[in-house]
């Protein structure tokens, strides 16, 4: 087998793996490390992730030893930088359901692309920040 | 010999204008993964059930949607008795009608949007100022343009006809006495009938609203039903399971297939019309021109507030959900994108939905390719797409492709017409 034909192989095998056969639909899941080295684990309550429909994220926020970060106020900005617009809903963190843990509500995303969403973090650490990228 | 030169260049241009015009692309051997998993997943194949409705306890009942029905035809719903819902929003048109603005007792300010599949629609009207079907359904029997009826006329209806009120009383609670009460009243409208609706006790005020409200929700109940069938494409797109090959054939054919391609690829129509409804039933400023004789509408920017104002939203008291199941509305974003930006259309059935956007500014499908193509500068605020380039021939293979997307309707045959008796 040459090089090339390899490379096509293992491409499309890689495609057929991932989970392309709900159309964007994508793994839920996400880890960011924030400005000050905090952890922030994302995880989608709509799984797999698919736009248009309107759903929920439980954020873990860990300090950079791993422990739990609560009493933080956190919030979300996004949008998709090749179409010049934000997300079409204002999500809010409504509460913390377990030390540590948020609920972002109001999530939906309304278009296939690439997406970018930036956490903003006040706790008694300071302030932080995290940009999550990825495609639907 | 100069003029050989000048004709063989003339002649060379010409050809070559013509075929950059008319040639098209050649095909792709095969869809990628990627291309596949997208067109699939246009697919009506792919349609989740009706999403339910929280605000609507009757949303499923049958009994609801019988009465919502006999009223959806029921031309007495109206000031002059001679409008009914099935005015503008024919079945055999596929709930719109023909016109450039709906014609109620009145000629209208909007292009009337088909019903098609709206059941899975968060927001309703062009601009999304109602949260709910049923929300929206009242509106339009109080507009002085479209039906000019009252609220209070729409309860003695109900009241007065013995069908009606048997089945409304078997659906709901007893309708409300109506002891000195004004033969018309209602918070809008003329000066009298606003006196009228003051002079009405709170508590009356109230059970009057909730009728109301509550034949909303039968004409809600009603038009879930309507729903789009399969077509040519979406069996090309179930295909695609066996094999990824391009090739043309009974169920689309090359214009089709390239027009496809485009869709899903350079031309960005599924940016916005995605998923098996071909829309993603947000708002969006594409750059249409005002309609003639109006100012350029403000669209969603002023949609949302008043969907935050309505009395008969999601949150409000008529409504049945519980405040925390009212999630579009209290997560929806209310910033200065929205100026101008108005809801996406299903593609669904849209050869035979002409004409187009939300004035009807647009008369058929080759000039929306071609305002798409030139994505002209906005009348207010931005125009979110960006021209496309795309040569002649490439749109008219887009417009091929609209073709596939037009089947008979998936609802039952008695819901598309008159009921009996």
């Amino acid at each position: 087998m040459t090089l090339p034909t390899l490379r096509i192989f293992l491409l499309t095998g890689l495609f057929l793996w991932l989970p392309a056969t709900n159309g964007w639909s994508q793994s839920a899941t996400f880890s960011l490390t924030t400005s000050q080295g905090s952890r922030l684990e994302i995880f989608s309550r709509l799984n797999p992730l698919a736009i248009n429909t309107i759903h929920s994220w439980e954020l873990v926020l860990y300090t950079a030893d791993g422990v739990p970060l609560n009493g933080a106020q956190m919030s979300v900005v996004g949008g998709m930088p090749d179409h010049d617009h934000g997300l079409p809903t204002s999500p809010v963190v409504t509460g913390e359901i377990a030390p540590g843990r948020y609920l972002l509500e109001g999530v939906r995303f309304h278009m296939p692309g690439r997406w970018l969403l930036t956490f903003d973090v006040t706790s008694a650490q300071g302030q932080e920040s995290a940009t999550l990228e990825f495609q639907l | 010999m100069t003029r050989i030169l000048i004709a063989g260049c003339t002649l060379a241009a010409v050809v070559g204008l013509l075929a950059w015009r008319l040639l098209p692309d050649p095909l792709p051997a095969e869809w990628t993964s990627a291309q596949r998993a997208l067109i699939q997943s246009l697919s009506l194949s792919r349609l989740p059930a009706t999403p339910g409705d929280p605000s609507n306890a009757v949303a499923e009942s049958e009994l609801a949607a019988r009465l919502g029905h006999r009223l959806y035809f029921d031309q007495r719903l109206s000031g002059n008795g001679e409008v009914a819902c099935a005015n503008c929003h024919q079945p055999q048109n596929y709930f719109t009608d023909d016109r450039t603005l709906a014609v109620g007792t009145q000629t209208g300010f909007r292009h009337t949007p088909s019903l098609v599949g709206l059941a899975y629609s968060p927001w309703f009207y062009w601009d999304g100022r109602k949260d709910s079907q049923w929300a929206q359904a009242l509106a339009p029997i109080e507009a002085g343009h479209e039906h000019n009826l009252d609220r209070l006329q729409v309860v003695r209806l109900i009241a007065e006809d013995p069908l009606y009120k048997s089945q409304y009383e078997a659906l709901f609670q007893p309708l409300p006495a109506l002891p000195g009460a004004p033969r018309a009243a209602s918070p809008l409208g003329d000066e009298l009938l606003r006196r009228n609706w003051e002079s009405l006790g709170t508590d009356l005020r109230q059970d009057i609203n909730r009728v109301f409200a509550n034949i909303g929700k039968t004409l809600a109940a009603y038009q879930r039903k309507i729903k789009p069938g399969r077509s040519r494409f979406d069996d090309y797109a179930d295909s695609l399971t066996e094999s990824s090959a391009v090739i043309p054939g009974s169920l689309l054919s090359k214009d089709e297939l390239a027009g496809l391609a485009l869709f899903i690829d350079q031309a960005q129509c599924i940016s916005c019309h995605n998923g098996p409804l071909l829309t993603n039933f947000e708002f969006h400023n594409t750059g249409v021109l005002a309609i003639a004789g109006q100012l350029p509408p403000m669209g969603r920017y002023d949609g949302i507030r008043l969907a935050r104002q309505d009395e008969f939203n999601c949150l409000g008291q008529y409504s049945d959900a519980e405040p925390g199941q009212c999630t579009e509305l209290r997560f929806a974003k209310d910033d200065n994108e929205l100026v101008g930006a108005h809801k996406t259309p299903t593609l669904r059935n849209i050869t035979e939905t002409a004409p187009y956007m939300h004035g009807g500014q647009i008369a058929d499908l080759q000039a929306v390719m071609e305002h798409y193509n030139e994505a002209p500068t906005s009348m207010l605020s931005h125009n979110e797409a960006k021209p496309l380039a795309l040569r002649p021939v490439q749109l008219r293979q887009l417009e091929a492709f609209m073709t596939t997307l037009t089947a008979p309707l998936q609802t039952e045959q008695k819901w598309l017409k008159p009921p009996d008796g």
